[in-house]
C-alpha cells in the first residue's frame, strides 16, 4: 500500500500543476483512508473543481471537501488602519 | 501635509468566471482611498484572456491604480504582454522601479516589483553550490538590489514598497513553516530597511496574517484577498 504522505503529496502537486486548478493554497491530508481538503476559495464552482482534480489523483479514497467558499466583503467603517 | 489613504489588495486571481464580481466592491473607492495598490497574482494562470478581465475590473477608477505581477501572472510566460494590457487601461505596473503620484500636492512614492523567495535570515538558501540554487538566490538578490537603488533615488513625501512575495515572516503566520522559503525573502526587507519606507504591502501568502513589521521597524501588511476577507485593506499614512 502506498504511504499516505506520498498520496497527499501527489494530490498537492496535481492541484498546483493541473491547468484546471493551479491552486497552491489548499491543505491536503490523508487520514484513515480519507482525503481531506481544506482552505478558502472564491466560488463554489472552484471548490468542486478542486475536489474533482484531487479525486482523480487519489482514486479509491473518500474525498472530504472541507474547503470554504469565501465571500468578498466591502471594506467596513472601522477597518481602516492609521499607521 | 494631509494623510494619504492607501487601498491595497493582492491575489484576486481573476478569470472569466469572476468577471464583474470584484469590480462591484470598487464602486465607492474614490470616497475611501487616494490610490489602489495591487500586490500581484491578479490572474489564475497568467493568460492574456485573464489579463483582459483584470484590465476591465480595474480600469477607469476614480483613483490611480499601481500594480505588480505575481508568480501566477508569470505561469504562461506572458508577463510583459500582461503588463502592457494593464498599462493600456492606465494601470501603472512596476517592475523593480518607482513611480511618484501627486495626491493633492503630496508626493506618494511607490517602489514595487514581484519580489521572490529564498527564506528568512539564518534559515535561508545561500548563493552557493549548484547553478540552479545560485540562480534561485541570485534572482532575489538582484531584485533586492534594484529596490535599494529605486528607494535611494526616490524623492517623495511618503514611501511605500509594493511586492508580491513577503519580506518578513510575521505576515506568514498560519502558513506551514516548511514553505516559508517559497513565500519570500529577508533580502527584500533588508533592502527596504537600508533605505527607509513608511509601509510595505505584499500578497502571496493566502493563509498568512495581515500585520507584521520588518527588523528595522517598517510596518508590513499582507493584503492577499483570502487574508483580508474584504475587497481591500485601507491604511492611512
Amino acid at each position: 500500500m502506498e504511504a499516505p504522505q506520498y498520496v497527499a503529496a501527489r494530490v498537492q502537486s496535481a492541484l498546483a500543476e493541473d491547468e484546471r486548478t493551479h491552486e497552491l493554497g489548499i491543505r491536503v491530508d490523508v487520514r484513515g483512508g480519507q482525503l481531506f481538503l481544506r482552505g478558502r476559495v472564491t466560488g463554489e464552482e472552484r471548490r468542486l473543481l478542486i475536489a474533482d482534480v484531487a479525486r482523480e489523483a487519489a482514486p479509491g479514497l473518500t474525498v472530504r471537501n472541507e474547503i470554504v467558499v469565501m465571500e468578498v466583503r466591502d471594506p467596513e467603517p472601522g477597518q481602516e488602519e492609521t499607521l | 501635509m494631509r494623510e494619504l489613504r492607501i487601498a491595497a489588495v493582492g491575489d484576486v486571481h481573476l478569470d472569466e468566471s469572476l468577471r464583474g464580481r470584484y469590480r462591484v466592491h470598487l464602486r465607492d473607492i474614490g470616497e475611501h482611498a487616494d490610490v489602489l495598490l495591487l500586490a500581484g497574482d491578479l490572474t489564475r494562470h497568467g493568460t492574456l484572456e485573464e489579463a483582459r478581465v483584470v484590465a476591465d475590473e480595474f480600469r477607469d477608477l476614480p483613483v490611480p491604480v499601481v500594480a505588480v505581477l505575481g508568480n501566477h501572472d508569470h505561469h504562461s510566460n506572458h508577463p510583459a504582454e500582461i503588463a502592457a494590457m494593464l498599462s493600456e487601461v492606465g494601470i501603472k505596473v512596476l517592475h523593480d522601479e518607482a513611480v511618484v503620484l501627486d495626491v493633492d500636492g503630496a508626493r506618494l512614492g511607490v517602489v514595487g516589483g514581484k519580489g521572490f523567495g529564498g527564506g528568512y535570515a539564518g534559515k535561508c538558501a545561500s548563493d552557493f553550490g549548484e547553478p540552479e540554487i545560485k540562480a534561485f538566490v541570485g534572482h532575489t538578490k538582484r531584485i533586492a538590489d534594484r529596490w535599494r537603488v529605486a528607494l535611494k533615488e526616490l524623492d517623495a513625501d511618503r514611501r511605500i514598497v509594493l511586492s508580491h512575495y513577503s519580506p518578513v515572516k510575521d505576515t506568514l503566520i498560519g502558513e506551514p513553516l516548511e514553505i516559508y522559503p517559497f513565500l519570500g525573502s529577508y533580502l527584500l526587507a533588508e533592502a527596504v530597511d537600508a533605505e527607509g519606507a513608511d509601509l510595505i504591502v505584499h500578497g502571496h501568502a493566502h493563509a498568512g496574517t495581515e500585520r507584521g513589521v520588518t527588523p528595522g521597524g517598517i510596518r508590513v501588511r499582507n493584503v492577499a484577498l483570502p487574508v483580508l476577507g474584504r475587497a481591500y485593506g485601507l491604511y492611512r499614512l
